[in-house]
């Protein structure tokens, strides 16, 4: 197992760091090759990501109310059935970073006492709409596509998910001041080997029902509309329909050689993440699957030559630095699946107990979603939920090893990814295991000469371990 | 006439201020690891210069890092305060301070002539004199020579990295790449303005600005400072020593109030011969 | 437990304090069992009902972390981290289980990693929610039942509401004493110093519930037969944070000539305030006090109209005790990557200004590395509100 330090942001007293060299924020313009997308899909995913932040930005002339909301919070179909236009702070995050513009508004929030350790998703926002307060609703220049209207209300949530679902917006509020927060809860049972977590699933289930049916209230209130309960059962419907749809396409990654890589699932998570519950994400998938298909039966494969398959096992990309998929994949290196952005499952494998309560149907779906790994974990002594995930996607997928990034500013994903890969390796099989560090939007401790060192010492290993199995 | 004496222990340079009316006598010496034996010394040749003795001192206080290790000042009083104290002696319109030191640096809000709020950061070598220094030597320039280097610069060079070590190497890779001494030194004193200004921007920032700490020696530093600024950034006459002066002009303030009360505040009880017995 | 003798308590509460884990150790070898918890969120009620002794966890600030950093990432807050390394390198090797509740990330993604490392007898997840309406109220209310099936199950005795009704009336009556003890520290200057303090809040958070209160009793009869010292005015600090559980700090603020006067800790006021309401079914009343009067940033509260009635909900408590405890300086100590905390910082502070009052902000870790960087910065602080 290789362990990478790119230097974490503030080092610890006494800490050497191997000396790097650092790329300049401003080499996008000059010589930053454009990311090649294995598929066309992909390649429209721009148009999603604008016409997001666009939607924001239009919603008062089309008397909408725009609501910051976060992603899998299972507030989607109630938003969307009350056409109200989410504006996604994470995506706005994403793109800053991603543009390698995200530094400016870290240092606003940084100026008012927000810590460079917390949640970069946020500070990067909040620095955002710090600076579009002052300018007391004048667009911010530089913003990316105009940047994200000032919301009417800020629908958050207490779940599992993260801790900065709540308190982002809590934070958010003290620059809004008159603008109404939301936070609602989504728990799921934890998984305790001793404990059959079946008999606990009813209550959490109630649980996660009343607090989305809060949640309507709380829109009802807000937008001064009722809501229509036959059009939400509907998207209901369609999100299903698009989970469904979204495995399928992404189980045709199975194929060897893999048709698409994570580099492009990064971008083809954006409908199932920010626009679930559209007709416009589902036929998405419809598109991406049919491209998959047409690929496979052309034999065309992410890498010219495909010499290995790897998981991406665990956590949030650095969304400045998603042209290093492209250094793996020039390299025969490919990622066929990744457990970060799949937010999914087929219905089926679920085992959704019927209701006609469409709020309930998403309860559990997100709980079953979570604890459907937790009895095969039990069957495996010393396993848990998420690495019996890891081991699914790699016989699955036939992956030879697995990559895991933590990032700095994210406890939410990146704690715990240790022992994942360590227990990974004691339950299952000592595969070759990389484990990257840096940040998802925080550019500062990244280096890119650094970062292709460490993937190809990791791309030996991954030599070492075939030419043993061989 | 009373006469009081400032003692500023910095990380890499020991400063003496006496004041009687007015400056009497001033004096920087490099810091060692032993504090009290240079402290002593400083201390002696201050007086020296003011043709005074030890019993001539009113009341001495001591600041710095190193404040602690002056067992013959009467008093122990933080840099901030002193920095502040001095400072607004020397340029009374200056309402925010940057102390650019070795191994520090400061932002400190003045208001009536007094604290009214400050940052520092003495965690991170990057915006302090602690990165110049490592940058002169990577780079084989003097560093009382970098600013004016600097100042020869066609275009100052970016140089992303935050940390101290990660951004000597991205510079020794530039030159490599052809780009341009002064430019690159240009780029360091930019990155080291930008650290400090980001810090200082934590309160609000409010002309006149000044300068003080080894930093106010670099004339490239001021610049790239005012450009971050994009205001005038003021420089006292002898930036190294507002610590001692103000911690001089405390040590005044604290024996004027006692007085105003008829009475004279507690002293350390400690010659300079007494603690000679650490040498 | 050493006899609490006139003129012994304090220096009793300082052996507890030195030697942390002292008197579980003994309960141990006794046949009792101990079972350890993290946060302000551990229900000491129910564990008493269940006969157990829990005993709240803490670290070494003095200690450099080590062994844990092959387990447990180093972004994770560093009071877990600090607490895990001691625990992995045997400082709690007595215990015969944990419960974690989940206050937040650190704890919740940690949880995998601290059962499968310390492989204890008993080990017990409580998914406190972080929200507080009436699903809320409900659904805490099903986990804490949860919670004491499993303790049943692991002490082989039924837990009766009566036995639960008992242990709130017994650490109800201990938060008073606790509440009674720090009334004293209203007088000018206060008549049990901040180190003192410090040290009575670590040793009893480590003792059974009626030890603790004997331990309180005690001491606050020693000081209460204090005289009030003639001395200069010295400023009125208040200690704002989460866990900090060493004199270290304490002495830097008080060493630099200032008096403790008050806290905002989650050993401190956050952990004694709040008493449980007596309620026909217990737990109905514990999961009430721990969701709606325990007021910790890793709990929502969305109460009030207006934005500034939301932070008289958050923070009124904090603003009372500035007031009752005339406190004219807050030090606000906030741990490195702490996103419960960190999000709240600039909320906080200007609602503490707002009333008048100057505060301080570091930024730091669980560590006494730092400790002269943090003391330039509280004399720097007490002089400028001199």
């Amino acid at each position: 197992m290789i362990s990478i330090s790119f230097g974490l942001h503030g080092k610890r007293e006494g800490e050497t760091i191997a000396p790097i060299k650092c790329r300049e924020d401003d080499h996008m313009a000059e010589d930053k090759k454009p990311r090649a997308l294995a598929t066309q899909a992909a390649a429209k995913i721009a148009k999603f990501v604008k016409g997001n932040l666009s939607a924001t930005l239009k919603a008062k002339e089309e008397g909408k109310k725009v609501a910051y909301a976060y992603i899998a919070d299972g507030q989607d179909e109630i938003m969307r059935a009350m056409d109200i236009v989410p504006a996604w702070g994470e995506s706005f995050a994403g793109v800053c970073a991603a543009k390698r513009d995200a530094e400016k508004y870290l240092q606003k929030a940084e100026a008012d006492n927000f810590s460079r350790s917390l949640c970069t998703y946020a500070t990067c926002t909040i620095g955002f709409d710090m600076m579009r307060e002052e300018l007391k609703g004048e667009p911010v220049p530089g913003a990316p596509w105009g940047g994200m209207a000032r919301p009417d209300m800020i629908l958050g949530s207490g779940q599992l998910l993260c801790d900065p679902r709540f308190k982002w917006p809590q934070a958010t509020q003290h620059y809004l001041q008159d603008v109404p927060v939301f936070v609602g809860s989504m728990y799921y049972p934890p998984f305790d080997p001793n404990v059959d977590h079946k008999e606990q699933e009813k209550f959490y289930v109630k649980y996660a029902t009343e607090e989305l049916r809060e949640l309507v209230k709380f829109c009802e209130k807000h937008t001064g509309k009722k809501m229509d309960r036959d059009r939400l059962a509907a998207l209901v419907d369609l999100s299903d329909k698009t989970w469904d749809l979204f495995i399928d396409t992404y189980e045709l990654r199975k194929a060897v050689p893999t048709p698409m890589d994570t580099g492009d699932a990064m971008n083809t998570m954006v409908p199932f993440t920010f626009n679930l519950g559209t007709q416009e994400a589902y036929d998405f998938y419809k598109d991406l699957y049919d491209e998959l298909k047409q690929k496979i039966a052309e034999k065309k494969g992410v890498a010219d030559d495909e010499k290995y398959r790897v998981l991406w096992a665990a956590g949030l990309p650095s969304w400045f630095a998603l042209g290093d998929f492209q250094y793996f994949n020039e390299k025969g290196v490919v990622f066929p699946v990744e457990v970060t952005y799949r937010g999914g499952e087929k219905i089926e494998r679920l085992g959704l107990p019927k209701t006609n309560d469409p709020l309930e149907h998403i309860a559990w779906r997100w709980v079953r979603y979570w604890t459907h790994w937790y009895d095969k974990a039990r069957k495996r002594p010393g396993s848990i939920p998420k690495v019996e995930r890891i081991i699914e996607y790699i016989e699955d997928y036939e992956c030879d090893g697995a990559v895991f990034h933590s990032a700095f500013s994210c406890r939410s994903w990146h704690a715990g990814i240790i022992h994942q890969a360590e227990t990974l390796k004691r339950v299952y099989k000592d595969i070759p295991v990389l484990i990257m560090e840096g940040d998802i939007v925080d550019i500062s401790s990244y280096n890119e000469a650094d970062t292709h060192n460490r993937i190809d010492a990791f791309i030996e290993t991954l030599e070492a371990a075939k030419k043993r199995h061989n | 006439m009373n006469y009081f004496a400032g003692v500023d222990i910095g990380s890499t340079m020991t400063k003496v201020v006496i004041i009687g009316d007015s400056i009497v006598a001033s004096l920087i010496g490099p810091t060692g690891p032993e504090h009290r034996k240079l402290a002593n010394k400083v201390m002696e040749d201050a007086l020296n210069q003011a043709h005074l003795k030890f019993e001539d001192l009113s009341y001495i206080v001591a600041t710095g890092y190193g404040r602690i290790n002056v067992p013959f000042a009467d008093r122990q009083i933080t840099e901030i305060t002193c920095h502040a104290k001095g400072l607004h002696s020397l340029l009374p319109t200056a309402k925010t301070i940057v102390d650019i030191g070795g191994q520090d640096s400061k932002g400190i809000k003045i208001k009536d002539g007094r604290v009214h709020n400050f940052v520092m950061n003495d965690k991170c070598a990057a915006g302090t004199g602690r990165f110049l220094e490592v940058i002169a030597e990577s780079l084989n320039v003097p560093l009382v020579r970098l600013g004016e280097l600097s100042l020869t610069a066609v275009k100052a060079a970016e140089i992303s990295s935050t940390c101290t070590v990660f951004a000597e190497h991205e510079i020794t890779n530039q030159l490599a790449n052809g780009e341009s001494l002064a430019n690159l030194v240009a780029g360091v004193h930019l990155s080291v303005a930008t650290r400090v200004c980001s810090l200082v921007k934590k309160m609000t920032i409010e002309q006149d600005i000044a300068i003080t700490g080894g930093g106010a020696k670099n004339i490239g530093l001021i610049r790239a400072l005012e450009a971050k600024f994009g205001c005038p950034v003021l420089v006292p006459p002898e930036p190294l020593i507002t610590g001692a002066l103000g911690a001089a002009l405390m040590g005044k303030e604290i024996f004027e109030k006692f007085a105003e009360e008829g009475q004279t505040p507690t002293r350390s009880g400690r010659g300079l011969e007494e603690a000679r017995l650490f040498l | 437990m050493t006899e609490l003798r006139d003129g012994n308590a304090l220096p009793s509460a300082e052996k507890y304090y030195e030697e942390y884990g002292l008197r579980a150790k003994e309960l141990k070898a006794a046949g009792k069992k101990v079972i350890g918890y993290l946060t302000a969120l551990g229900p000491v009620e129910i564990m008493t009902a269940a006969g157990v002794v829990p005993i709240r966890l803490k670290g070494n600030v003095s200690e450099p972390i080590t062994k844990g950093d092959a387990y447990m990432e180093t972004i994770v807050c560093p009071f877990v981290r600090n607490v895990f390394d001691a625990a992995v390198k045997g400082k709690y090797a007595f215990l015969d289980g944990m419960v974690l509740p989940h206050q937040c990330d650190s704890i919740d993604r940690t949880n995998d990693v601290w059962s499968s490392s310390l492989k204890l007898p008993y080990w017990h997840f409580l998914n406190v929610p972080h929200v507080t309406d009436d699903p809320s109220i409900e659904f805490m209310r099903e986990i804490l039942r949860v919670f004491i099936s499993t303790l049943e199950k692991f002490t082989g005795k039924k837990i009766t509401d009566e036995a639960i009704a008992q242990a709130v009336k017994s650490h109800n009556e201990n938060r008073l004493l606790m509440r009674e003890l720090y009334s004293l520290r209203k007088s000018d200057p206060p008549l049990i110093s901040g180190v003192e303090m410090m040290k009575v809040l670590v040793a009893a958070m480590s003792l059974p519930v009626k030890e603790s209160s004997a331990l309180i009793r005690s001491i606050a009869k020693e000081v209460k037969q204090r005289k009030t010292p003639s001395v200069e005015k010295r400023a009125r600090i208040m200690l704002v944070g989460d866990q900090i559980d060493d004199a270290a700090i304490v002495d830097a603020i008080e060493g630099a000539g200032a008096s403790l006067v008050m806290d905002g800790l989650s050993i401190g006021s956050k952990m004694y305030w709040g008493d449980v309401d007596v309620t026909s079914d217990p737990v109905q009343g514990i999961a009430e006090r721990y969701l709606r009067k325990l007021k910790i940033p890793t709990t929502f509260v969305g109460a009030g109209n207006t934005y500034q009635e939301n932070l008289e909900a958050r923070f009124g408590l904090m603003k009372q005790h500035i007031g009752e405890f005339k406190v004219n300086g807050v030090i606000l100590f906030i741990y490195k990557y702490c996103d419960p905390y960190g999000f709240e910082v600039p909320a906080i502070k200007s609602f503490i200004e707002s009333t008048g009052v100057p505060v301080l902000y570091l930024e730091d870790e669980y560590s006494t590395s730092t400790l002269a960087r943090v003391k330039t910065r509280i004399e720097a602080f007490l002089e400028m509100i001199a």
